[in-house]
């Protein structure tokens, strides 16, 4: 484990340097952004593109009983209205992530169309889609549609709505429509012979990435081809494009999906967007004429398919009285709004570090899966895992309290030592490599600073609490799963009782893709089948591939694919591209320096033995000649074998047969662990209610850092929206199934003034897994900070003996008062 | 300037207007409903200015009126009849960045980019009015503004940069 400290941007794209990786490149993205060239989809505007409008429900919960569009048909900008009748007489329904329920009766089809059908089943559900000349006319003509509904019973809360006295797929029967329960070792034996068993419960309130930029998408039909364009900002376009296929009810090839190089940011929420591709395509398939649509704030907010996690939790701990955890149960309830989307498997994503950094054996996990009249849930940073972090070192809090140990001491205790790296989980994900006591000690020393003379100085913490205001902290050791697998997110539409014996050969991995063309100039396009989001891959590619080629990252140029030209994958998500691009690159170099020495070797009529390439050129060996890229791109016109060169880079676990059972089995597997630990110093301020955060201390490891620079960036960004979650975010509801949250004045994102500094270490501790030794970074803060922050809050409370004040997230001003006022 | 119902009916009317953009003279045709983000990006063809919010929280839209930054999506256009509007397209000096927009690459200010505009607009009146700020003076000057990527660090940095630069 090496220790460094990385400043801000240093290196030079354009002046050569031993090694372009590991340093702080600055970013090829930027220049377009600052001047702002770059073309985001809200810029994009076809010459006879039409606009779309979107008519939504108001209730949570009721039957559509008529649509009377007359009036708006008869206004003279309208271009086209479509209702769910329209849809089901051409399209299909929208693929879901569970999409049937064993019921009394048999398979239920649980369906989810474009636009509401015969029922609204969220606030903002879409029931009427108007198209028309522009935005401005497209939404007065919405204002003509009428629509009769009868409100029925909605039900808004998760724990509730297991009791199915309101149903919100009546054919289905039930809202639990996906549980499961997995024991790993002995549990029960281990909390029948532990000295305690110690249990909290802990509400995590529902959050989101929200992205400035929302959801916007431009489609186009060709009828003579009988195939669409579609340019939209949804994010795993390759992956994800069948839910637009599918729902239009062609092949594929015929649906050319294409996200433009910026997008305004996703954190994963924008894989959830399909609705608007499929509506506007359908639209401009009826037109035969572009068709845009541009979510608003408040579409995006209330009934935008993009809230995320939205849990109940109740945590056990079977504890001995010399501080070991024996065993752990976990139970939550996840409530999905009101279809279960692609995302499902956030709740099994937890498994990949279901003990966190701690080493225990004996573990249940068991969620319900329910479905609410609320709108449905897609990805967000940390996908499910930052809820179960949170919930877990509550508990872990709890656990050391209540045998009187120090919350501190507890958890050294019962860390994974790195002698047992590399160490199985119970649930047989795998942690590559870390020194985590060594962590845990380095933001002690931090802290003990703090406490002579800092913030945490003694006197200053007594003369604070006399004014109300209590400061303390509570570091815990905390993973960041990355590098997800892909076979395994069908988990729940597969036969779970046969992936007990599934052979090793059926697992099915999706590569990561990358492209290199040769230009006239000796230059290098490579072309990435992701997306990006504000992620830097651009940059990450020639810095990476300009150490492969031994060429300077200014003479590669880095474009993206369509979801045709580019193979199905899985692209950036759940922090894989440091690691998959790594690879990736690694192998399209080998893949391009073959073909370039060959084709030298052949020019000189020699064998490509006697050839050898250095420094972006092939030389003849013990002669002076030289054929630089500019010239083998002359040389090659005929046969271009320089031209398409391409690479798919395995996913790292299935070289690895440590795996192998995670993957059979069809358990999460995420092969690398970076990890950190987080000092946030809070101060609450018991007569308001507030938290502030005075500093952020935080010390983390991702491995090989790519680019230090973005690496922080990362971490800075992760930390800023876990302060958010965990004090500021939530979209609560009325119990009628009102949106409380529909403008960002409700929806509270983190401002300059509510993020302190963030004062950041790093270690490099490299994984054995990847071909850089990077980890996969970017999720991180999201997953770590809230849980740190509410065990500091735990800390900071603890003199006046409040029992668990941040039991829920967010630690909202109300919730502590409550606590204070219950103790007076 | 003058005054037509677009269709000869009750419908929308709409209205002259001359408005002085990054030093360009545009004269249009407006409705009165017409924001004045909207008329930057469509009318103006200014797709620096994004917009997040429409609701004057993000601050995505910040462009300089007389002078003064403003949210564009709060305004109408017809209200910047006869203004001078400064957006960030009109920052750079023939394709060399301006301070501020060098200082914010620098120091990796921007990640998806799209509050970036704003930041960079926002800035430029801070420093204007103030160019040697304290980083609580910083935190106020941009407390108007959101981004949801970088977590701020590095935007501090960005602006005590800029501010040296523009000293030079």
């Amino acid at each position: 484990m090496s220790s460094s400290h990385p400043t801000d941007v240093g290196a030079d794209p354009e002046t050569e340097s031993e090694s372009f990786t590991g340093q702080g490149l600055p970013r090829v993205e930027d220049h377009r952004i600052l001047t702002g060239e770059a073309q985001f989809i809200h810029d994009i505007t076809p010459e006879n593109c039409l606009h779309m409008a979107l008519v939504r429900s108001m209730h949570a919960h009721a039957e559509i009983e008529s649509i009377d569009t007359d009036e708006a048909e008869a206004h003279p900008d309208c271009e086209l209205v479509l209702t769910a009748e329209d849809l089901k007489a051409e399209y299909n329904p929208m693929p879901t992530g569970i999409d049937s329920v064993e019921t009394e009766d048999g398979v239920a089809d649980l369906f989810e169309w474009s636009l509401a059908d015969e029922k609204a089943r969220f606030v903002g559900e879409p029931v009427v889609a108007i198209v028309a000349s522009d935005r401005y006319a497209a939404e007065d003509i919405a204002d003509l549609v009428n629509v009769e509904y009868n409100s029925v019973d909605a039900v808004a809360d998760g724990m509730a709505a297991r009791e199915d006295d309101v149903v919100v797929h009546e054919d289905v029967g039930t809202n639990v429509v996906d549980h499961e329960r997995i024991e790993f070792g002995d549990p029960a034996g281990a909390f029948e012979d532990a000295d305690n068993i110690v249990e909290g419960e802990y509400s995590w309130g529902r959050i989101s990435g929200v992205p400035l930029e929302t959801a916007g998408v431009v489609s186009s039909y060709d009828d003579e081809g009988d195939s669409f364009d579609i340019d939209c900002n949804i994010q795993l376009h390759t992956l994800v494009d069948n839910m637009i296929y599918e729902t239009l009810g062609y092949e594929e090839g015929d649906v050319r999906v294409n996200v433009p190089a910026d997008v305004g940011g996703s954190y994963g929420t924008k894989i959830g967007i399909h609705r608007y591709c499929c509506l506007t395509a359908m639209a401009s398939q009826q037109l035969e004429r572009p068709v845009k649509f541009e979510e608003d704030r408040i579409e995006n907010l209330q009934g935008g398919d993009m809230h995320c996690s939205d849990r109940e939790y109740e945590m056990r701990i079977a504890v001995d009285d010399d501080g070991t955890i024996r065993g752990l149960e976990v139970w939550f309830v996840d409530d999905f709004g009101a279809f279960p989307r692609y995302p499902v498997n956030q709740v099994l994503k937890p498994l990949s570090v279901v003990t966190n950094s701690y080493d225990i054996d004996d573990v249940t996990y068991e969620y319900d899966l329910v479905l609410t009249n609320k709108t449905s849930q897609t990805a967000y940073r940390g996908f499910g895992v930052d809820p179960h972090i949170y919930a877990l070192e509550m508990c872990i809090d709890k656990a050391a309290r209540a045998i009187g140990m120090d919350p501190t001491t507890f958890r050294r205790h019962n860390l994974i030592q790195p002698e047992q790296m590399p160490y199985t989980l119970p649930s047989k994900n795998i942690y590559d490599s870390g020194d985590y006591p060594a962590t845990l000690d380095r933001i002690e020393e931090i802290i003990e600073d703090e406490r002579d003379g800092g913030l945490l100085d003694p006197e200053v913490v007594e003369a604070k609490r006399k004014e109300g205001k209590y400061r303390g902290v509570q570091p815990s050791v905390i993973i960041e799963p990355g590098v997800s697998g892909s076979d395994w997110t069908d988990r729940q539409r597969s036969d779970r009782e046969a992936l007990e014996d599934r052979p090793r050969d059926d697992v099915e991995e999706l590569p990561e893709h990358l492209r290199a063309t040769l230009e006239d100039d000796g230059t290098v396009t490579a072309y990435l089948a992701t997306d990006s989001s504000g992620q830097g891959h651009q940059t990450l590619v020639s810095q990476l591939l300009a150490d492969e080629l031994e060429i300077l990252p200014s003479d590669i140029e880095v474009d993206y694919l369509d979801s045709i030209d580019a193979p199905t994958e899985y692209g950036s998500a759940a922090s894989r591209m440091a690691v998959m691009l790594s690879g990736a690159t690694v192998g399209l170099a080998e893949r391009f320096i073959q073909p370039a020495t060959a084709v030298a070797a052949e020019h000189w009529g020699v064998t490509e033995a006697d050839v050898s390439y250095r420094d972006g050129s092939v030389e003849r060996i013990d002669t002076d000649d030289s054929l630089s890229l500019a010239d083998l791109a002359a040389i090659d016109t005929d046969e271009r074998r320089l031209t398409q060169v391409s690479y798919n880079y395995e996913h790292p676990a299935t070289e690895h047969e440590e795996f192998d059972e995670a993957f059979s089995r069809k358990f999460p597997v995420y092969p690398t662990a970076a990890f950190g630990a987080n000092a946030p110093i809070v101060e609450v301020d018991i007569e308001t209610g507030e938290v502030d955060i005075l500093t952020f201390h935080t010390v983390r490891d991702c491995g090989t850092m790519l680019n230090p620079m973005i690496v922080e960036g990362q971490a800075h960004g992760g930390i800023a929206q876990g302060i958010g979650a965990s004090l500021l975010e939530e979209f609560g509801y009325e119990d009628d199934g009102q949106p409380q949250a529909i403008t960002l004045f409700d929806y509270l994102l983190p401002s300059i003034e509510n993020v302190p500094e963030i004062q950041m270490e790093h270690t490099e501790t490299p994984s054995p897994y990847t071909e850089t030794g990077a980890k996969g970074v970017g999720e991180g803060g999201m997953i770590d900070a809230p849980a740190s922050i509410a065990t500091s809050i735990n800390a900071a409370l603890e003199p006046l003996g409040i029992d668990e004040p941040a039991d829920q997230i967010p630690v909202a001003p109300d919730h502590i008062r409550r606590n204070v006022r219950d103790l007076e | 300037m003058s005054i037509d119902s677009t269709d000869g009916t009750d419908g929308p009317v709409s209205q002259e207007i001359t408005v002085t953009v990054d030093g360009e003279t545009i004269t249009r045709q407006v409705e009165p409903r017409l924001k004045l983000s909207d008329f930057l990006r469509y009318e103006c063809d200014r797709n620096g200015v994004r917009v997040g919010c429409e609701h004057g929280v993000c601050g995505a839209c910040t462009v300089q009126q007389d002078g003064t930054s403003v949210k564009s999506c709060l305004s109408y256009a017809v209200q910047a009849d006869g203004a001078e509007i400064e957006t960030v397209e009109g920052l750079d000096d023939d394709g060399s960045l301006h301070p501020i927009q060098e200082a914010f690459h620098e120091t990796h200010a921007l990640q998806c980019g799209f509050c970036t505009s704003g930041f960079v607009m926002a800035t430029k009146e801070l420093l204007e009015e103030n160019p040697d700020p304290t980083r609580e003076e910083i935190e106020t000057g941009l407390a108007d503004n959101i981004c949801r990527c970088t977590g701020y660090q590095n935007i501090y940095k960005a602006v005590e940069r800029a501010a040296e630069k523009m000293e030079d």
